[in-house]
């Protein structure tokens, strides 16, 4: 329970059959937002509007108590009651109608085990059952509180098919609260990336993480490959600027696409997806490869993830997911030398300013 | 064996316990609840009568309600009401004593019952006294037991206040407590064993209840893998 009053800035809209996703650090709101939406937070400003039905909105002194809400809402511990069966859980939901929790029981296949008690469930069979009490009140919006963090990776994989396939059987707006990315890109139809109570960027998963907006959205959204630089603009009746590697662009050259949105000689963070990165053990026919030595290689079953550094600027590493096999098959041992192919249309470059520098130092809380 | 003490003894105890029940529950659930400032205050004023020697709260008792004082005479003359040297006086009395014994097992029962528990029957549609009824009453339900049981065996076990307030008048307020001291002051040990034992074995059940009821369910068992 909090004392101090949490400040929000955020707005969002999450249309019937759509997903979306609020991910940030903890700290940054994001339950405060699923239970104000729920009623369970009385905040002093704001509207929340669901479907043609106005919940809470200061102005007219309107706040429906939860009871009228009609949210279904899965918590992060689940909260289920401890002293009645999984069937008992649903039916209470639903004025005690128990052939319907029943139905909602199978639905999230349990059924068989409607009279077992919460403690003689596992944690994902908990987690299905507070997801059938959710659905039980036909509820207009199903608000997911990290209803995933709580069960070991198996039975999460499952769930997430789980959820996924009951998403196409309900046309409802689902709001999940996650600070998982790789939860978030998989299920999220748009994320909204929120900070300090503030939302920082929204968009499709895709979008979202190969353009961040700012270099404190992509510390946030864990991406490794950012780097700092200088940008030169096209000379006058060209496309093509320069992207200078280094603080202060003495690192090698790349070619990139002017949108003539920064002044020439602009500091720059930049950003560039994984997808974009490639590492060869022969330098490239056109010279569009950069020569690199092999630093640290993590196997991670399938893919490797190998850290290169630039030969002619050994300070800068990049961070590059390859197949196992292609290790394996070249037998690629540290410092050897690698050529890593950089595809300048995977560049997303960021001014900088004084404050985004200062946040991006700053430590996760 | 003093049957008449007996029956004065179970009839204080029970009646004391189900006085208690209602405003036990009222308070624990606040105490257990609230955000409030005088929360402290008031929690701390439950917990008195566990220092308080009987007697001081007897004596307060006595001054405040007895007919020499005016609360006393306007409950004596307006209402009707005489309490002290009454049954219904040994009742205010010995529900004052054993505020502790009812809330303190409640209270921490109530505060086991994680927040979002709550939470959930509210958005499940529950109303605050559904909410009560189905949820939090069931999840506190060891806890009222332990707090019966703990009122019921301390008061019969109780002397001071029945002594000051009571008066041991026989049939009414003299109960076996008092009785076995009656007996061991009249060299009558047989019945003073007889009656303590009767009170020793009450206790031993009572402690058993506690025991046994005090963890409570759903929560103590780890969810199985």
């Amino acid at each position: 329970m909090q004392d101090d009053p949490i400040r929000l800035a955020v707005e969002f809209f999450c249309d019937a059959g759509e997903l979306v996703a609020l991910v940030g650090p903890s700290g940054s709101g994001k339950t405060t937002i699923l239970k104000a939406i729920a009623g369970l937070v009385k905040t002093r400003n704001g509207h929340i509007k669901v479907g043609s039905v106005e919940w809470f909105e200061v102005e007219r002194g309107l706040d429906l108590e939860p009871q009228a809400r009609r949210v279904g809402l899965v918590f992060q511990s689940y909260a289920l009651f401890p002293h009645l069966t999984a069937e008992d859980n649903v039916a209470i939901a639903m004025q005690g109608d128990r052939a319907r929790a029943r139905d909602l029981l199978a639905r999230v296949n349990l059924a068989g085990l409607e009279h077992r008690k919460p403690a003689a469930l596992s944690g994902g069979q908990q987690q299905r059952v507070a997801l059938a009490r959710a659905l039980a009140r036909d509820p207009a919006v199903l608000l997911l509180d990290e209803p995933f963090s709580a069960v070991d990776q198996a039975t999460r994989q499952t769930l997430y098919r789980e959820l996924a396939a009951l998403r196409r059987s309900l046309s409802l707006p689902i709001v999940l609260v996650t600070h998982d990315l790789f939860e978030a890109r998989m299920l999220a139809d748009r994320m909204v990336i929120l900070d300090h109570g503030e939302t920082m960027q929204s968009g499709t998963p895709a979008h979202v993480l190969s353009r961040p907006r700012n270099a404190r959205v992509a510390k946030l959204l864990g991406i490794t490959n950012h780097f700092s630089g200088v940008f030169r603009s096209a000379p006058v009746g060209e496309t093509m600027g320069t992207l200078y590697w280094g603080p202060n662009g003495e690192g090698i050259a790349l070619r990139t696409h002017d949108k003539r949105r920064l002044p020439d000689g602009q500091r720059v963070i930049w950003v560039i997806a994984g997808e974009y990165l490639g590492l060869q053990t022969t330098p490239g026919e056109n010279g569009d490869t950069i020569e690199c030595r092999l630093g640290d290689v993590l196997p991670l079953g399938e893919i490797t993830q190998c850290k290169v550094r630039i030969a002619a600027a050994p300070s800068d590493t990049v961070t590059v997911n390859v197949p196992t096999r292609f290790i394996v098959d070249h037998r690629l041992v540290v410092s050897m030398p690698v050529w890593l192919h950089l595809d300048v249309a995977g560049i997303h470059i960021m001014p900088t300013r004084s404050v985004e520098n200062a946040r991006w130092s700053e430590p996760d809380r | 064996m003093d049957w008449e003490a007996g029956r004065s003894s179970f009839a204080l105890a029970v009646v004391t316990a189900i006085v208690l029940i209602p405003f036990g529950i009222l308070l624990a659930r606040w105490l257990a609840f609230t955000q409030h400032r005088s929360k402290v205050i008031i929690e701390a004023l439950t917990m008195l009568p566990l220092l308080l020697p009987p007697t001081v709260i007897d004596f307060y008792m006595l001054s405040v309600f007895g007919r020499g004082s005016p609360i006393g005479a306007w409950l004596d003359q307006v209402m009707g009401v005489q309490l002290v040297f009454t049954f219904e006086g040994f009742v205010f009395a010995s529900m004052l004593i054993n505020i502790p014994f009812m809330v303190q097992p409640l209270q921490r029962a109530f505060a086991a019952i994680p927040e979002d528990v709550r939470e959930a029957a509210w958005v499940c549609g529950l109303s605050h006294w559904q909410t009560w009824w189905r949820v939090e009453l069931p999840l506190a339900w060891p806890g009222l037991l332990a707090g019966i049981a703990l009122t019921i065996a301390h008061t019969l076990g109780e002397f001071g206040v029945v002594l000051m307030v009571g008066g041991s008048i026989a049939g009414e307020t003299k109960t076996l407590s008092i009785a076995i001291y009656d007996r061991v002051q009249s060299f009558d040990n047989a019945a003073a064993a007889l009656m303590a034992v009767t009170l020793v074995a009450f206790s031993i059940v009572a402690i058993a209840v506690v025991l046994t009821t005090g963890a409570p369910s759903g929560r103590s068992r780890e969810p199985s893998p």
